[in-house]
């Protein structure tokens, strides 16, 4: 049986769709990611997902439940963590853990196992309010507090957004240990190195999936090559990379611009043509596809 | 039950609750009580005498001989006595006639001439008829001095002050010195309870929403009512604790009598409260941030107040106004603790105000749980 089945979602907030007939499934124990900008649909998917608000169009069930006629069920199995702290910021860290682990008639003892590798860091801090922890503390704490009944789906909303880099990784190095505890875990980030922590993952953009597959299939369904094209002169790269036919598109990221170039022309003809522009010096390295890339192709590809 | 323990924890925990617990009741019977009376104490009163007579300065000894008036200013002409009232330094002016002793000697007939400063139009009439009683008297003394009932002042633009030939013993009841205070602090009870009813537990709803934790607590399997319930209980309590820490406060700061029973007082206190809860809960599903439900409970807590009778009896107000507060819990409460406390009313005597009461507060509830059921 299915962790998720999402059959043609449709929502929308007056007259914007926020969700354009979405349909996806995701299996027991899998950890499924959700990548896309802001505004693309991930949260308004997440709180249908997680018996919030009821769709306009189509039907998800969770583990064969339907969101809609059997939420009372399906709330013993789901631990949710929304994009925005929302546990008790007046309640000490232990207070609030134990509040959720009593509104599931569950008790810390019972689960500790569960949330010990990420409880014990916080635990120090246990008779403190909880809006006086840092960023990655209270994001621990949600997801103790998402996890302390056991639930057999997280569902996790931008968990990482505004939280240090070494918190984040050490966020997916637990949310490996728990996927391998057997709890599936559906988590949206904007992040694209965080897409690749991840067993599947949806493309999802103005409330549409444009792809789902595993990130190492989505890097290979990139048609074109990859070029990364550096000089220092970046204003007049643009320029000359924009007025050349060859070239597909060309974003900038970091200190490169990446490139795809049409079949027809090599990289070699295009550093010529480059220094012919007066750029001289100027390098062209093929790299293999990131998500971001794909992502932008996927994306242009669509419009 | 553990939904209900960490209200109160957080309850406990907030500074300010705690302090707005406690405060609110000894500063509202404090300051409102003694504060709020329509006693008009200290008239300024300007006066003109084109008579200098004794009768006119008897009469003006008079006047500045009882506790109301007070002669300010003594102007000589009409013009500055205006002035003097449109400049606010003077409350009323009397201008006696030139002609006034003569008037007494039964030769014409005395006009005094008052004028009020009416911007204020209860005071101006309660200043009004102090000021014809003090007349009245006056006038009743010199014609038993004369002997004869020919001759009487009349003050202008009012009846002709005549000799009562009943006598008219008036003894007030259940207040018998007409303390304004015993009017009052049955309503500000009133008020104190609906504000920690309403605005608190509305406050504390919305929050939850401003803040976000509700929908964390949406996706667990806790009931909409089990949530209601937890919100409402504690502030049930604290409303009817406040009510007594008011009344306590009625007793040992006014000495106020409480003739009627505690528990028919505190049992028409708890259905107000549940009324009143029932409200909070409907505001809250209204607005999505605080300052949202302020707006809409300031609004209709004074609509409700003023309404309510607490300042002026309601029978004299406009009849849809009277039908309006057919649904005005405050009306009510303001009438039964009025009647209970001062009258020393029983069961019977409210029976129909609490039934009404009783009917309002179910259908707020019903209404906030209609509002609620909508899972959105």
């Amino acid at each position: 049986m299915a962790a998720v089945e999402a059959l043609n979602i449709t929502h929308r907030y007056g007259r914007v769709t926020a969700l354009d007939d979405i349909s996806f499934n995701v299996n027991e124990g899998e950890l499924f990611g959700f990548i896309g900008p802001d505004g693309a649909g991930k949260t308004t998917l997440f709180r249908i997902a997680a018996t919030l608000i009821i769709p306009a169009g189509g039907r998800m069930t969770l583990f064969g439940l339907n969101t809609v006629s059997r939420y009372r069920e399906l709330r013993n199995h789901i631990g949710y963590m929304p994009g925005r702290f929302s546990l008790y910021q007046d309640l000490t860290v232990e207070e609030n853990l134990n509040f959720y682990a009593t509104i599931f008639g569950t008790t810390i003892k019972e689960n500790y196992h569960l949330i010990e590798p990420i409880y014990k860091q916080i635990e120090p801090f246990r008779k403190r309010q909880a809006g006086r922890l840092s960023g990655g503390m209270k994001q621990k704490l949600a997801l103790s507090c998402a996890l302390i009944h056991k639930p057999r789906i997280l569902i996790l909303d931008e968990p990482t957004t505004g939280v240090d880099a070494v918190s984040r990784t050490e966020f997916w190095e637990m949310l490996a240990n728990l996927k391998s505890e057997g709890i599936t875990i559906i988590v949206s980030t904007p992040y694209m190195d965080e897409a690749l922590r991840c067993d599947r993952i949806a493309l999802i953009q103005n409330g549409r999936l444009l792809d789902i597959d595993t990130p190492g299939n989505i890097r290979l369904s990139c048609s074109n090559r990859i070029f990364a094209v550096r000089h220092h002169r970046k204003y007049e790269l643009l320029l000359a990379l924009k007025s050349l036919p060859g070239v597909l598109s060309r974003e900038p990221f970091g200190d490169a611009m990446h490139v795809s170039l049409n079949p027809d022309t090599t990289p070699e003809q295009l550093v010529r043509e480059l220094e012919a522009k007066g750029l001289a010096g100027v390098t062209v390295t093929e790299i293999v596809p990131g998500i971001e890339d794909i992502f932008l192709e996927l994306m242009k590809r669509e419009a | 039950m553990f939904l209900l323990r960490k209200e109160f924890r957080q309850i406990v925990r907030n500074p300010f609750m705690i302090r707005a617990i406690i405060a609110v009741p000894i500063l509202q019977m404090l300051i409102l009580v003694p504060a709020v009376t329509f006693e008009i104490k200290r008239i300024d009163l300007a006066v003109i005498d084109n008579d200098h007579s004794p009768s006119s300065r008897e009469l003006l000894a008079r006047l500045s001989g009882s506790s109301f008036f007070r002669i300010t200013a003594t102007p000589v002409n009409i013009d500055e006595a205006e002035a003097l009232l449109f400049s606010g330094d003077a409350d009323m002016a009397l201008i006696i006639p030139g002609d006034f002793s003569e008037g007494l000697a039964g030769i014409t007939r005395p006009r005094l001439q008052v004028l009020a400063d009416a911007v204020n139009a209860t005071s101006a009439q309660l200043s009004w008829s102090y000021l014809t009683s003090v007349v009245r008297d006056f006038n009743r003394d010199i014609v038993i001095g004369k002997g004869a009932a020919t001759a009487g002042i009349s003050a202008a633009g009012s009846h002709q002050a005549s000799i009562p030939g009943i006598g008219v013993a008036s003894r007030f009841w259940y207040n018998p010195t007409l303390n304004y205070k015993y009017y009052m602090l049955p309503g500000v009870l009133v008020i104190l309870i609906t504000a920690i009813g309403l605005m608190m537990t509305g406050l504390n709803l919305v929050r939850e929403k401003e803040v976000g934790t509700i929908e964390q607590i949406n996706v667990t399997p806790v009931r909409k009512w089990e949530l209601i319930a937890s919100k409402v209980v504690p502030f049930f309590i604290i409303g009817l604790l406040d009510l007594a820490l008011g009344l306590s406060i009625g007793w040992l700061a006014f000495n106020i009598p409480f003739e009627g029973s505690l528990l028919l007082f505190f049992g028409c206190a708890s259905i107000f409260l549940v009324a009143v809860l029932g409200l909070a809960l409907f505001f809250s599903t209204m607005a999505s941030t605080q300052q949202q439900f302020l707006f809409i409970a300031f609004f209709f807590v004074m609509i409700f107040i003023l309404m309510s009778g607490i300042f002026t009896p309601t029978e004299s107000m406009p009849v849809w106004a009277q039908q309006f507060n057919w649904v005005n819990p405050v009306a009510y409460l303001m009438r039964i603790n009025r009647m209970v406390m001062l009258k020393g009313s029983g069961f019977a005597d409210i029976a129909r105000d609490m039934g009404m009461l009783s009917l309002l507060a179910i259908a707020f509830i019903i209404m906030a749980i209609r509002a609620y059921r909508k899972r959105a």
